[in-house]
């Protein structure tokens, strides 16, 4: 499904977004290892684990009274760097929890899904519950999962592009139908429920800068959210890139079909928000970071590895000193004045419509992030919300397309 | 030393490069390579073409080989080397098979026992032994990697292993024209063997099929297939027999090819 088109106004629209990723905030200091695959599971403290979670899930409710435009929760397995196996249990307490904002599953990870009918009965669900506020994010799983699932790399575009048709198909086709596809087949496709949005819900596509996914994406006028942790450079480089495939397509990609998801901390002055950030984001990068890199042989074509290993050199884990944070984009921290400007400076420099803001990070503490999201939505957003006066028109068009 | 020439065999799934090179003996001789794809510029294909017709086709994702896109794993494989044979021209070969190429050459053997003559397995996967598991190969450090697949650490390969590992300090700084045949190696091995790995579990109860005599050879220092893999093949293989190589790792063929080739003439009876 397409995005909206540009408002009459003349501004190009932005939505705001809370994501949250759910870190594990207690490895302990002695331990030096990757955050993913082989992190031991003893290491997870089920205790501190219910309180995190109820923790996260009250400062996404949050963001819907502070007035953000959506929320956004995403998919990982068997790490610290995010305690969200099933993005969809968190995404349902937020469909009962929330009443207006649009609920971000970014994403399910298709391939993992086996058959993928679960995904579109699941998110079938969110939406009908929600009352038709879910976006449904599909992602091919990054290459830790490859591992930790057993599953063949070398076969996971392969199912992506399948595990989607499928659920299309189950979402807009009359069921009962027969799907025989490489990897499913399934002799009675007939998906109860089906989603509340019509056609179907809409679709965003998270991606490092694969080719593949940037061809796909645009193919079929998705939208595509740049996945944090490079130089700004390189998602300036990788929105270019998306254009370009939506202009092979024959079209000009609408802002809300570009997402930049990026860590924001807001304090008082930039002074002040350094000294409470930093720490925490040196958690996210030294400790959570290590094995979220790994891309297992197959899992992305010899192409799209040449592609991203430009990239490579900038990313997040090189990072060594809080000047190269900031010279780079790494994380928007400052002032209100601060982060506004910054934000403001790479909306226009990116092109995107949607900012999905990081706003905890590590080992970031309750307090700390809830007035960051306060000083956002009171002072960030409103400023920006001026500088981009498409931006609620462009929010219901969305909703109703 | 008889240096073997590159063409080219269309097969089903789409152009396969072949070294070839020699003449005589009983049945030409087939090499199915490693997951490291060592055909090129091989030291034993050279030492045994001095005596026969050998043929070493490097395996879709390899070298020049097209035709990846049509193998899915180890049972295309097996049509896929069947394929090869055919189109050599080849009725029994006699066939000599390492680490994967091994695999692939006992999937075949179990298949179409007719289409071999004697076969020599250095250091085979295919096989899942309680209690002995085969090496991670996929996303293993290469510096760590280089002294379970090589026992000199002077080797040029071992030497050139560790100096990858180097660089992937700095990704952005590697040649690219290095990382992708390593990439497509990998991706070919992954295809076959990421799930379940490296092994066939319906392999055991067909080894049975086997008819050529078959000689399995295991080097001291493999640091990727444990010896009661070759035990394994030996106990269920009808006429087979272990012979153990001292002074090599798991690519003993590269690393030992007087002593392998050595063993290849006697148990082809050269």
């Amino acid at each position: 499904m397409a995005a909206t088109a540009h408002t009459d106004e003349g501004g190009s629209a932005v939505r705001f977004f809370s994501f949250h990723l759910m870190p594990y905030p207690g490895l302990p200091p002695e331990y030096d290892g990757p955050a993913w695959i082989t992190c031991p599971n003893e290491l997870f403290d089920p205790a501190l684990g219910g309180e995190i979670y109820n923790r996260y899930i009250d400062e996404l409710v949050y963001a819907e009274e502070l007035g953000f435009d959506g929320v956004c929760v995403n998919e990982h397995h068997q790490n610290a760097y995010g305690i969200m196996p099933s993005p969809n249990l968190i995404a349902s307490i937020l469909a009962r929890q929330t009443s207006r904002v649009r609920i971000a599953v970014v994403g399910n990870a298709l391939p993992l899904y086996d058959p993928p009918t679960r995904v579109a009965e699941e998110f079938a669900m969110i939406d009908c519950i929600s009352g038709g506020r879910l976006i449904a994010g599909m992602v091919v799983g990054g290459g830790p999962e490859y591992y930790s699932f057993s599953l063949n790399p070398a076969h996971a575009r392969e199912r992506f592009a399948e595990a989607h048709d499928l659920i299309l198909r189950a979402w807009t086709e009359p069921g009962p139908f027969e799907f025989t596809g490489k990897h499913y087949k399934l002799r009675y496709v007939n998906s109860w429920p089906r989603p509340l949005q019509k056609p179907h819900p809409e679709i965003w596509i998270p991606g490092v800068g694969s080719l593949e996914t940037l061809e796909f994406v645009a193919k079929h006028r998705y939208a595509y959210m740049g996945i944090p942790y490079f130089h700004i450079s390189v998602f300036e480089r990788m929105f270019t890139m998306m254009r370009e495939a939506c202009h092979e397509e024959g079209y000009e990609p609408d802002p809300l079909q570009l997402g930049w998801l990026v860590p924001i901390f807001v304090a008082e002055s930039d002074a002040e928000a350094r000294r409470r950030y930093e720490d925490h984001f040196w958690y996210f990068v030294r400790r959570l970071l290590p094995g979220i890199n790994i891309s297992p042989p197959g899992y992305t074509s010899v192409r799209s590895v040449e592609n991203i290993m430009k990239n490579a050199g900038t990313f997040a884990l090189n990072l060594t000193s809080w000047d190269e944070v900031v010279e780079g984009e790494y994380a928007i921290v400052g002032s209100p004045d601060t982060v506004a400007e910054k934000l403001a400076a790479n909306i226009e420099r990116l092109g995107v419509g949607n900012l999905l803001g990081l706003f905890q990070l590590g080992t970031l503490p309750a307090p700390d992030t809830r007035r960051s999201l306060e000083l956002f939505a009171a002072e960030v957003m409103p400023a920006l919300r001026r500088a981009y006066p498409g931006t609620e028109r462009a929010d219901l068009e969305a909703s109703a397309s | 030393m008889s240096p073997l020439s590159v063409t080219t065999l269309d097969t089903a799934v789409g152009a396969v490069e072949v070294h070839r090179g020699g003449s005589g003996g009983p049945a030409p001789l087939v090499y199915l390579h490693s997951a490291q794809g060592e055909v090129p510029g091989m030291a034993l294909l050279e030492e045994l073409a001095v005596t026969r017709a050998v043929a070493a086709p490097l395996f879709p994702g390899f070298g020049a080989s097209e035709g990846l896109g049509a193998i899915d794993d180890i049972e295309d494989a097996a049509f896929h080397v069947l394929d090869v044979l055919d189109r050599l021209g080849f009725a029994q070969p006699d066939i000599v098979g390492m680490s994967l190429g091994g695999w692939m050459a006992v999937e075949l053997a179990t298949r179409w026992p007719d289409r071999v003559r004697r076969l020599v397995l250095v250091n085979p996967v295919g096989l899942h032994v309680p209690g002995a598991p085969i090496t991670e190969i996929f996303g293993r450090p290469l510096d760590e990697l280089a002294g379970e697949l090589i026992a000199d650490p002077e080797h040029p390969l071992a030497v050139l292993m560790r100096a990858m590992a180097d660089m992937e300090q700095h990704p952005g700084d590697i040649p690219f024209e290095l990382v992708r045949p390593v990439l497509q190696a990998l991706a070919a091995t992954a295809k076959v063997g990421w799930n379940p790995y490296l092994h066939n579990p319906k392999l055991p109860g067909r080894l049975r099929r086997v008819d050529a005599p078959t000689l399995v050879v295991h080097a001291l220092h493999d640091g990727i297939v444990p010896r009661a893999h070759a035990e394994a093949y030996v106990a269920r293989i009808p006429d087979a027999r272990l012979a153990d190589i001292d002074g090599a790792a798991h690519l003993a063929a590269l690393e030992r090819p007087d002593e392998v080739a050595k063993l290849v003439r006697e148990h082809l009876g050269d």
